[in-house]
């Protein structure tokens, strides 16, 4: 028995053993390719591009775009104009007109020539398509030759240099035949679709035509769609990527390898977003004793130290330092004081409070910050319910106007207008309640027809009545984060919306 | 006899595959101006976002619009991406091979090793079976994704031998490949091998004590033979079931593992898709996930049928 039983243990082996060496034939070959060589960089980004149509294209580390396009002007790290495929510019003191020069000699990677006729075709589309389609309706493009063109606003466009740099110029041939299954572009490189797969490998080469070459010194991009922060910090640590946004997850992880960081500061700032300020839906938000008395019961530094882990800073206003809306010296309007924000309930008459529904989204932060929120306003007897929000409709759902204070870290841009203009204006996307203020509209009207200090005084002015009229709970400015290899140089974000650095940022 | 038992189960797979199909696109329904909006970007006007669901067909009724997918699976053009403009056989062909890569590499070797493990322990019993048993237990309890992150320290942080994160298709390189997949592979393996080598080791003991084993035993039929030809054959039955069922439970798995290793899978595509209302990719995923299960669950059924008569009259 004892003899069968040996038989039968052996036949059995054979299949384990034959597993087992092929298995540690795997270990035979080299681990990934390392890179970081001035031939090639590796970046990756976490969420896939919407494919080649250059009117849908995501502001938020698209190094695919940045590759693929150029622009007429660049902006820099304040949404200041840099030059781009056009050498110099002007725009109007009416603020309507932006006229241009472009640099000669510039070609689409389909042979045509990136010239006016191109920055019409561009902008014409842009008009008709596209979440920003918006921005440029009436917009009219005079092309009076191959190199000069100007492109007027129906009305003073105070934004008329963001509305010029964010869009990407394409070949007037693509754009008619709407054919965007590959992308034709003038920029700094040239897709290679032989070693692309779509959602998940862009290659790039060079293009060596292109008038700022000498900027993009890597003959040869790939990005790398990861979007599982684990994944790619793996990926950095092991040297498949030279570099890749990280999360506060994994940033102590990053510390502690042999990686270096860029920490974005000041990129966003987590807010609630009091928009009700009528109090048409909770009549309770419409009195400012009670939209200042929910600033009172957040302590901003124990947001900024507890919440985020030191990862942050407190923020006592909704924009971005350095930017013009920005006040310097403003100093904590609402200091932490229940009992004070007490008081002003009692004496505004809401001393019982109300209750509040705000939407939660998962993994956008918001989940994480809501309990702390509703212990918070709990102390003054404003209970709040959560409301999740999933699926297509989610978006519709939150920006929609049936939740009047929704609770979001909204992106800080270095041009404040851009924050004015979708977090205060009336018409802003995220002032969901979409409430006329005469002041606002007054200081708008300001912006619009002045520039240089006197412009700069108006954004500070709508700065101190927004946070006068207590129209949002600033709590913290979170840190983001760049993780990259120590063979590369990154010089610091020069994205205005400081949300990651950009192509030309990479050295 | 058997073809009618094939045409039989044909006929139940086409009316799954139907009601799966109507029920998922039921799911997706009514999202038109989220999806629009989520093509167009948040700040889209209301009138380019109900232009745009018009341009994508969401405007029409849910019938019309199932009717046209169910066409569109007939004449083998599923689309395009509402998102990406990506056609849906082009972004399945090249998602499907990283995910049947993993799932099939992985039930082979799920396969021969709980056979190997799971008749060891039966027939060995003593030490071994309670070995086998803590093993088991331990295996099917640690979650695939926590394994795979333990995996990636020790052996591609750690012990660079693997690759930390990527796929290279088999037609590019097979030694790369099976690299890019062994990781990944034994992530998924340890769970379903775990849970097999349970099951099969319960088949083996409930035949061993069975009055016919024992009556060839008294015949003198050596060891060997009555374990190859009698005993395996007559535990092959829950064997199989549980192995099919390993392999829909892997997909699942395959999921959460691709994310770990970055491997662009359908696992990584369905997860997007379905948060955006992407409709086209999102069915086409189910077809295919659907045609698979199927396709495991008549092999099932034929391989049992094959091994075990009894099969065969059902």
């Amino acid at each position: 028995m004892r003899s069968t039983r040996r038989r039968a243990l052996l036949a059995l082996s054979v299949p384990v053993l034959v597993t087992a060496v092929a298995l540690s034939g795997c270990t035979s070959g080299s681990s990934s390719s390392s890179s970081g060589s001035k031939d090639l960089l590796t970046l990756g980004m976490t969420q896939d591009i919407n494919g080649w149509d250059p009117s849908n294209q995501p502001s938020y580390q698209n190094y695919p775009g940045m590759a693929i396009w150029d622009t007429l002007i660049r902006c820099d790290k304040l949404g200041k104009p840099l030059p781009g495929l056009a050498t110099d510019w002007k725009i109007s003191d009416d603020q309507r007109t932006i006229s241009a020069t472009l640099r000669s000699g510039q070609k689409f990677s389909d042979g045509e020539a990136a010239d006016s006729a191109a920055v019409r075709a561009t902008f014409e589309y842009a008009a008709t398509q596209g979440a920003g389609s918006a921005r440029y309706k009436g917009l009219k493009v005079d092309a009076p030759d191959a190199t000069h063109v100007s492109l007027t606003w129906p009305a003073a466009n105070p934004l008329i240099v963001l509305n010029t740099c964010n869009v990407a110029i394409s070949s007037p041939k693509t754009i008619s035949s709407k054919d965007f299954s590959k992308p034709v572009g003038s920029g700094p490189y040239i897709l290679d679709k032989s070693h692309t797969t779509q959602g998940s490998v862009y290659t790039f080469t060079k293009n060596d035509k292109y008038w700022d070459s000498k900027t993009y010194p890597y003959k040869k991009l790939v990005v790398k769609v990861i979007a599982s922060d684990t994944a790619a910090l793996s990926a950095l640590k092991t040297g498949q990527l030279d570099g890749s946004l990280i999360t506060t997850a994994t940033v102590n992880q990053a510390k502690s390898s042999n990686l270096k960081l860029q920490t974005l500061k000041s990129n966003e700032t987590t807010r609630l977003l009091i928009t009700d300020h009528l109090g048409k839906t909770i009549p309770a938000l419409g009195n400012v004793d009670v939209r200042r008395a929910m600033n009172m019961v957040f302590d901003k530094k124990a947001v900024a130290d507890k919440l985020y882990l030191g990862n942050a800073a407190p923020a006592y206003q909704i924009f971005k330092p350095g930017s013009d809306a920005y006040i310097a010296d403003m100093k904590d309007p609402y200091p932490y004081d229940v009992d004070k924000a007490k008081a002003l309930m009692k004496s505004a008459g809401f001393e019982n409070g109300f209750t509040l529904t705000i939407p939660v989204i998962a993994n956008t932060g918001v989940d994480k910050l809501l309990p702390y929120v509703t212990q918070q306003l709990g102390l003054i007897n404003i209970k709040v319910e959560q409301q999740p929000l999933s699926g297509p409709n989610m978006y519709n759902e939150l920006l929609g106007g049936k939740y009047p204070v929704p609770l979001w870290p909204l992106g800080n841009y270095g041009e404040s207008l851009q924050d004015i203009y979708d977090y205060v204006l009336t018409g802003g996307i995220w002032n969901v309640s979409h409430q006329d203020d005469a002041t606002i509209d007054g200081l708008w009207q300001k912006i619009t027809t002045t520039s240089g200090s006197e412009r700069k005084q108006a954004e500070q002015d709508v700065n101190k009545y927004i946070t006068d009229q207590a129209w949002f709970v600033p709590m913290a400015y979170p840190d983001g984060f760049f993780a990259y290899s120590s063979k590369i140089t990154v010089k610091p974000a020069s994205d205005y919306a400081g949300l990651n650095p950009l192509l030309r940022d990479f050295q | 006899m058997l073809t009618m038992s094939i045409l039989k189960k044909l006929a139940r797979a086409i009316a799954v595959f139907l009601v799966v199909t109507f029920v998922t696109f039921c799911m997706m329904f009514g999202n038109g101006a989220g999806i629009a909006r989520g093509v167009l970007g948040l700040d889209a006007q209301p009138s380019d976002v109900q232009k745009e669901v018009v341009k994508l067909g969401l405007d029409q009724p849910l019938l019309v619009q199932y009717g046209k997918w169910l066409l569109g699976v007939v004449t083998g053009n599923l689309g395009q991406s509402y998102f990406t403009g990506q056609s849906v056989n082009e972004a399945l062909a090249s998602r499907v091979p990283v995910t049947l890569s993993l799932v099939i590499a992985t039930l082979i070797l799920t396969l021969v090793l709980s056979v190997a493990i799971g008749v060891t322990a039966a027939i060995f019993g003593g030490w071994i079976d309670r070995v086998v048993q803590f093993f088991t237990v331990l295996g099917a309890a640690v979650p695939a994704f926590i394994i795979a992150v333990g995996l990636v320290f020790a052996f591609a942080i750690a012990l660079p031998l693997f690759p930390a994160t990527g796929y290279v298709a088999l037609s590019d390189d097979p030694t790369a490949w099976l690299h890019s997949i062994a990781l990944p592979v034994i992530a998924l393996l340890i769970g379903s091998v775990a849970s097999a080598a349970a099951q099969i080791r319960g088949a083996v003991l409930d035949v061993q004590g069975r009055d016919f084993v024992r009556t060839l035993r008294a015949r003198g039929i050596p060891e060997g033979p009555l374990l190859f030809r009698h005993v395996l054959r007559s535990a092959s039955g829950p064997g199989l079931t549980v192995l099919s069922l390993q392999t829909i439970a892997l997909l699942g798995g395959a999921v959460f593992v691709e994310q770990i290793f970055a491997l662009p899978g359908i696992g990584q595509l369905a997860n997007t898709s379905a948060q955006q209302g992407d409709v086209p990719i999102v069915m086409g995923i189910v077809l295919v996930t659907i045609v698979f299960v199927l396709v495991v669950n008549l092999l099932g059924d034929l391989a049992n049928a094959a091994l075990n008569p009894k099969a065969r009259t059902r």
